[in-house]
């Protein structure tokens, strides 16, 4: 047993001490110490006792006796042990400084630290073992170059000096230099080969950080041999251990790591270290306890850089992304330099992401990329953020980047792919089929999101087969397969319930009961949609039907698939159907735009033009006036507004113009792309009779509509067809509405066909005009309006056949025929006018009938003279042919004879048939004046009519045009509302009507003037076209059906088309980047360490 | 089961042509191809190289619709100006001149038995019959207004009637309305007896099965082509494919396919089995106004013919085998 001897002063006996039965109370011993006047060696050996019995209190008192004053005074002589014990004290205040967290206290102990060591210094500078001291002590406060420059002044004095040579290497540690470091370490080694293990801990973390991994672990285990219970030794072995990233290495590492933290609690790296295994584990809470911890006992940056980055992860794992963020920038606050420690960047940039602050996150993703320049991660993180921030060409570059970097990161394909899906879909195809056969070489599966990028991509290229194969592929089996094969048997049902068949999904109940499993997981919902939304592009619409169908039967939230049902039964005109599934959708959501705006179409559909109107509001309203749909159709309503109140209400009509004008112009400005809100424009122009403007937006629009399957705007050639009619371009309007009309409608739009007639007719091209009514009649034979037009546009052939100057007895024959036609034709109009509503009235059919049958008793004579004239044609020739003959007999018989005479004699022949000619002339202009008063009458009138047609037409050119114009524009509005409807059905009617009433009106004129002296027809007629304007209670049932028909199909067929589609689109595509985001988070996530 | 392209005549007519039919072979001659077209003419072919017989005028407004009188001696034309001419095949004399104002006329089909001309009456609402004895207007079948509160505008000129067609025993008339319903008629009792639905488009043409009695076609508008039972008020089967309006229908004799014609330019060959199509022929470049099937010919013609006809004015034959 240790004992110490104090030697009692002026004697030769000793007390002594029993160093492991110190007393309890310091007080014994210092009464002892001071009564004997011990060697103040003495003092500071038992101070050591204490201070390893832990005892530190005690340990404290003697060494604050031992360098007070009054030892000052009485040992003054004594000057190394002074400054040992003040240099202990010095160094235990160093220490306590070292591990206080509290920063005051912390300070405070660090200058009672720097007062002992100063107060050392003052007995004697040179002593080394102060230098060393004070070196450490300012390690400890982290002035790394005034401790260097302490130990060096020890070193220049006894360069093997070990306490000095430990405190050099720790400072190039810390600095850095490794190998330097290493050295010192080495040298204190060789000087002092029995120093403590901590030495041999230096060695090893310099060989570590030197990457000599196998002398760095047998350094370590080295230390923990000496001292089985080194914490640093353990956790670095175990780091070592970690980092094999084998399971049997990470167990290994896992359990030092435990046993690190059995032995010190308080090891802030351990701590970390361990947190982080739990964060892989998942076990958050153990996460959150661990990094606290190691944050309570730590001061040091990084280390505490790494806790907080440990905390950020595992909230932002657990999706709290704000606690997350706040801890991430906790984290980077900690360290200096980004180069030190990137993750919290990288952490930070995800959550900013996840905020959408776009500019910070790109910030940080942008430190990341400087210390990683090659990171795809991050790389493609940033192409992301260039996106958003809407410099795509900079984000495709990051993203191209990316791919160049690793071909082989299938994942970047996908996400370059969907950054060029809106800008460039051919190379988005290309890269998602890269990322696909990445993806098949490497053995995975291909995910069905990218197969049903792949698969829209392709259908938007119209490559429908290619696209039908991707997402059968994509969907793989199921029961969908029997349906899209038409295997499972069409079932029989009553055909009054047919009407319903699209509501129904009984079916899949039968198929369940029947012991078929009916299943459809959630991931596959998307690509059957756009599968079903495929074969109604087949012409399969029953197919298409009953997929959708299942989805419903599966998913009845499914709004989407409810209005595409919608659609399919609105184009089939079963608008009853159609509105109840509308419905269904808005039981869903009833802020769903697309539903909103389906279920205006429909209402106007069904002339509910108020209902519409609110419908339509609702529907802006539910998106913040953001939905362009919405307000489109807003702008259609008023337009159409505008021009029903043509004559009714100038004010108005300017009123509802503006403000279609207005919100066009709106949706432009929200996305000047918009094809159908410039195409509104252009009408408004040029119903405003700005043609030059509107036909260059119009061209524009149909330059910018070609090309995709999913926008197709038969409108804008009509509207551009219109504008070439309105400026008298009729060859070119022809053009136009044929190429429409086959381009679009499979050449079955009567409505379209109205105004090419309608441009023959203005064209004088009579037989054309005639034609062409006749197939429209012939495709729309209940439209009576269409025949109503024909039989116009015969009587208007005759009565300018009449008017010719010349003409055959076959001319006039034919035109008699026709005028016959036209009477048959008005009459059987008028017969069938009562019976039906056509939107016309018998008297103006009248006054056409009686129009002409006056024209035809008129051409009787002009037949008669005709065939007169062509009769004595025939006889002069007869005549002429004798004569010739005679002449001939003559001339043979007296040839030689009287040739000169002869020839006289010809002359005179020929002088008598002039004459002759004259005189026929002469009958004729007698039959032209001498015609009974009445048919002289109407033959003037027809004069008159004729000659004054050309002026007339001139004079009401402006006028009509405008009429034109209006139905023109109405085609357009329509148009622009059909934007992407296939069946203008309805406008047909709508533009019928108009049609008519210009075609109605202009011969109406003519009839007025004609018939002036006959005041009732004139009031008929303009009673008619009163009515036809001003009188609402007659007529706006008819107009507005007429209106709300066209309007409807336009926008509907807009609906399945442009809005329908690209939510279905989006969608897809949202789900695939939503699917990439996820693995990105992980990714960023496991990147960590 | 196919279709094979015999024969095709480019400007068979000098316009669009709208109708076609077959006359049956006589015991003089072998079944004729009836034609008409808008340019207001009837034309006869001889199958099956399609020689021009005889071309017959006197329409005005454009040929909408022709149909051969079972015996294959008498045929008629309906034109746009509501006339019916009907004619002697062979000689081109004129038999009768049909109109019953202010009934217009669109589709004809003679009976089964050949006594009855049936037209649909557009407008009005109804199916004329005319006796094909005396050529007298024996009956007019009205089809019931549904009883709704607006009798006068819409649902006015929704009922006009489009097409007809007999059953194969001649007591069964089906119409088809520009509203798509289909209204199924009693003609010996002349009694109306139900609508059949599904439709909500045009249906341009109807036809009955041969074999099958109570089976039904339709061809509309909305680009489908039904099968019902007409007796038993359901629908068997939905075909769709066409991408436009189908505008004929025909079934074949031995009554395991059907042919249809459509605006989308292409006749359609179909599998009544698979009830799919299995051809499709794309040498039209215009709307397929007609397709026929030929009648099983007393003359030992086996072989099966289709004959279609298009707006791009050209008719064509194929054998079906």
């Amino acid at each position: 047993m240790a004992c110490l001897y104090i030697p009692v002063q002026n004697s030769e006996e000793e007390v002594r001490v029993a160093l492991d039965q110190l007393p309890r109370d310091a007080a014994d011993i210092l009464d002892i110490l001071k009564a004997e006047q011990a060697p103040l060696d003495l003092w500071l050996i038992i101070a050591r006792e204490y201070f390893k019995q832990g005892k530190v209190e005690q340990f404290r008192q003697i060494l604050e006796e031992g360098s007070g004053p009054e030892i000052d005074e009485y040992y003054s002589d004594v000057r190394y042990e002074r400054i040992a014990i003040l240099n202990a004290l010095g160094a235990y205040y160093s220490y306590l400084g070292k591990i206080e967290t509290k920063q005051r206290e912390k300070e405070e102990h660090f200058i009672l630290a720097t007062q002992y060591y100063n107060k050392a210094s003052r007995i004697d500078m040179h002593e080394p073992s102060t230098w060393v001291g004070k070196g450490q002590l300012l390690l400890a406060k982290g002035d790394v170059e005034q401790a260097s420059a302490a130990f060096k002044i020890v070193l220049d004095g006894d360069r093997d000096n070990v306490p000095a040579l430990l405190g050099q290497a720790c400072v190039e540690f810390n600095r850095g230099r490794y190998s330097e470091s290493l050295e010192l370490y080495k040298r204190a080694l060789q000087v002092h080969p029995d120093c403590p293990a901590a030495v041999r801990l230096g060695i090893g973390l310099c060989r570590y950080k030197l990457g000599q991994f196998d002398k760095a672990r047998q350094a370590f285990e080295r230390v923990l041999q000496l001292d089985p219970e080194n914490v640093e030794a353990l956790v670095a072995l175990a780091i070592m251990d970690l980092h094999t990233n084998e399971a049997a290495g990470i167990r290994k590492g896992m359990q030092k790591m435990q046993r690190a933290f059995e032995i010190y609690p308080y090891f802030a790296m351990a701590l970390n270290y361990l947190a982080n295994h739990f964060f892989f584990t998942g076990q958050h809470f153990l996460v959150e306890q661990l990094t606290e911890t190691a944050l309570a006992v730590t001061n040091h940056g990084p280390t505490k850089s790494h806790s907080y980055y440990n905390l950020a992860r595992s909230y932002h794992s657990k999706g709290d992304y704000e606690k997350a963020g706040l801890y991430y920038m906790a984290s980077a606050k900690e360290i200096n330099s980004p180069y030190e420690f990137i993750f919290p960047y990288y952490g930070l940039g995800q959550v900013q992401l996840k905020f959408r602050d776009f500019k910070s996150a790109q910030s940080n993703f942008e430190k990341v990329l400087e210390v990683y320049p090659d990171n795809c991660e991050t790389l493609k993180a940033l192409g992301h953020i260039y996106v958003q921030l809407g410099q795509t060409e900079k984000g495709q570059e990051f993203m191209r980047k990316a791919t160049k970097i690793d071909p082989r990161d299938s994942q970047a394909f996908l996400e370059l792919g969907e950054l060029l899906i809106s800008s460039d879909s051919g190379a988005a195809l290309d890269a998602f089929k890269t990322a696909r056969g990445l993806l098949k070489k490497g053995g995975q599966e291909v995910p069905i999101e990218l197969l049903n990028n792949i698969g829209v991509l392709h259908f938007e290229r119209g490559e429908f087969e290619f696209a039908e194969q991707t997402f059968k592929e994509g969907l793989g089996d199921g029961i969908w397969l029997a349906f899209i094969e038409g295997r499972e048997n069409f079932q029989e049902i009553a055909a009054s319930e047919s009407i319903l068949q699209y509501k129904d999904v009984q079916f899949f109940q039968q198929l369940q009961d029947s012991g078929r499993q009916v299943k459809l997981p959630w991931n596959k919902v998307t690509t059957l949609f756009n599968l079903a939304r495929l074969q109604e592009q087949l012409h399969n619409p029953e197919t298409a039907s009953i997929l959708y169908r299942l989805i419903l039967f599966k998913y009845p939230d499914y709004v989407d698939a409810y209005l595409r049902l919608a659609a399919i039964a609105k184009a089939r005109n079963n608008v009853q159907l159609s509105i109840e599934l509308v419905h269904d959708a808005l039981k869903v959501n009833d802020k769903c735009p697309n539903a909103l705006s389906m279920l205006g179409e429909l209402e106007l559909k069904n002339d509910d033009w108020v209902k519409a109107k609110e419908t339509f509001r609702a529907a802006s309203d539910a998106t913040d006036g953001k939905d362009s749909y919405a307000t489109l159709s807003l702008g259609n309503w008023n337009y159409f507004a505008a021009i029903r109140n043509e004559k009714r209400n100038p004010k108005l009509e300017a009123t509802h113009l503006e403000k279609a004008k207005e919100l066009y112009t709106r949706v432009l400005l929200q996305h000047p792309a918009n094809l159908y809100a410039a195409n509104g424009a252009g009408v408004v122009l040029a119903e405003k009779g700005h043609f030059d403007v509107s036909k260059d937006i119009f061209a524009q629009v149909q330059e910018a509509a070609s090309g995709n399957i999913f926008v197709q705007m038969p409108d804008v050639w009509i509207n551009l067809a219109h504008v070439y009619f309105a400026q008298g371009n009729f060859a070119l309007a022809v053009k136009m509405y044929q190429n429409c009309l086959r381009k679009f409608y499979y050449n079955t739009d009567s409505q379209i066909l109205l105004y090419l007639a309608r441009t023959h007719y203005e064209a004088e091209q009579w037989q054309d005009c005639k034609k062409t009514l006749l197939r429209a009649i012939h495709l729309a034979p209940s439209n009576y309006t269409l025949r109503f037009d024909a039989g116009v546009t015969m009587q208007k052939f005759s009565a300018s056949t009449l008017q010719k100057e010349k003409k055959t007895a076959d001319e006039v024959r034919s035109t008699i025929a026709e005028l016959e036609n036209a009477v048959r034709l008005f009459s059987h109009l008028s017969a069938a006018s009562n019976l039906h509503f056509h939107g016309f009235d018998e008297k103006k059919i009248d006054t056409h009938v009686e129009y002409c049958k006056n024209v035809l008793d008129a051409a009787k004579p002009h037949l008669e003279a005709a065939m007169r004239e062509e009769q004595q044609i025939r006889q002069r020739q007869e005549v002429a042919r004798q004569v010739a003959l005679a002449e001939e007999a003559r001339r043979k018989a007296e040839e030689q004879r009287k040739f000169q005479l002869e020839r006289r004699k010809q002359e005179d022949e020929l002088k008598r048939v002039r004459l002759q000619e004259e005189h026929f002339q002469r009958i004729k202009e007698q039959w032209k004046s001498s015609t009974p008063a009445s048919k002289r009458r109407e033959r003037s009138e027809i004069d008159d009519e004729e000659g004054g047609n050309g002026e007339k037409r001139r004079r009401k050119g402006g006028k009509r045009r405008k009429k034109d114009k209006s139905s023109k524009s109405r085609y357009e509005t329509e148009e622009v509302e059909a934007e992407m409807m296939d069946d203008q059905e309805d406008p047909e009617d709508e533009d019928a009507n108009l049609n008519y009433r210009d075609l109605a009106s202009q011969n109406d004129q003519d009839d007025a003037e004609e018939n002036a002296h006959d005041p009732l027809a004139a009031a008929g007629l303009e009673d008619s076209d009163a009515e036809d304007e001003a009188v609402p209670s007659t007529n706006t049932g008819r107009r507005k059906q007429a209106w709300s028909e066209s309007d409807d199909d336009e926008p509907l067929e807009r609906q399945p088309f442009s809005r329908e589609n690209s939510p279905e689109l989006q969608e897809s595509d949202e789900e695939v980047r939503e699917d990439g985001h996820k693995p990105n988070g992980n990714a960023a996530a496991e990147d960590e360490d | 089961m196919k279709l094979a392209g015999l024969k095709s005549v480019e400007n068979a007519h000098d316009e669009s042509v709208w109708a076609a039919t077959w006359v049956p072979a006589t015991d003089t001659r072998g079944a004729l191809l009836l034609t008409g077209s808008l340019d207001e003419t009837v034309k006869l072919w001889r199958s099956d190289e399609l020689v021009p017989e005889r071309t017959n005028t006197g329409h005005c407004l454009g040929v909408a619709s022709v149909a051969a009188h079972p015996s294959g001696l008498i045929a008629a034309s309906a034109s746009l100006d509501s006339f019916v001419r009907v004619f002697d095949v062979d000689t081109n004399a004129t038999i009768a001149t049909l109109e019953a104002p202010p009934s217009e006329v669109w589709q004809l089909r003679f009976n089964p038995q050949g006594s009855t001309l049936a037209v649909a009456g557009g407008g009005s609402a109804s199916i004329k019959l005319w006796d094909t004895a005396t050529w007298d207007l024996v009956a007019t079948l009205p089809i019931p207004r549904p009883e709704g509160p607006k009798p006068s505008d819409k649902s006015g000129s929704k009922k006009f009637v489009l097409s007809v067609a007999w059953s194969p025993d001649g007591k069964r008339l089906a119409c088809g309305s520009m509203d798509g319903t289909i209204s199924i008629f009693d003609v010996a009792r002349g009694k109306f007896l139900h609508h059949l639905e599904g439709h909500f488009m045009p249906v341009r043409s109807l036809v009955y099965s041969p074999i099958e009695p109570r089976l039904l076609f339709s061809a509309s508008d909305d680009t489908r082509v039904h099968m019902y039972d007409a007796e038993g008020k359901s629908l068997v089967g939905v075909m769709s494919g066409h991408a436009s309006w189908v505008l004929s229908v025909d079934v074949s004799p031995d009554g395991a396919a059907i042919a249809t014609g459509s605006s989308d330019t292409t006749v359609r060959l179909w599998d009544l089995s698979m009830r799919a199509a299995v051809q499709t022929m794309s040498n039209h470049t215009d709307l397929v106004w007609g397709v026929a099937f030929r009648p099983p010919g007393a003359s030992g013609v086996r072989a099966g013919r289709l004959a279609s006809v298009s707006d791009d004015k050209s008719i064509s034959l194929y054998d079906y085998s």
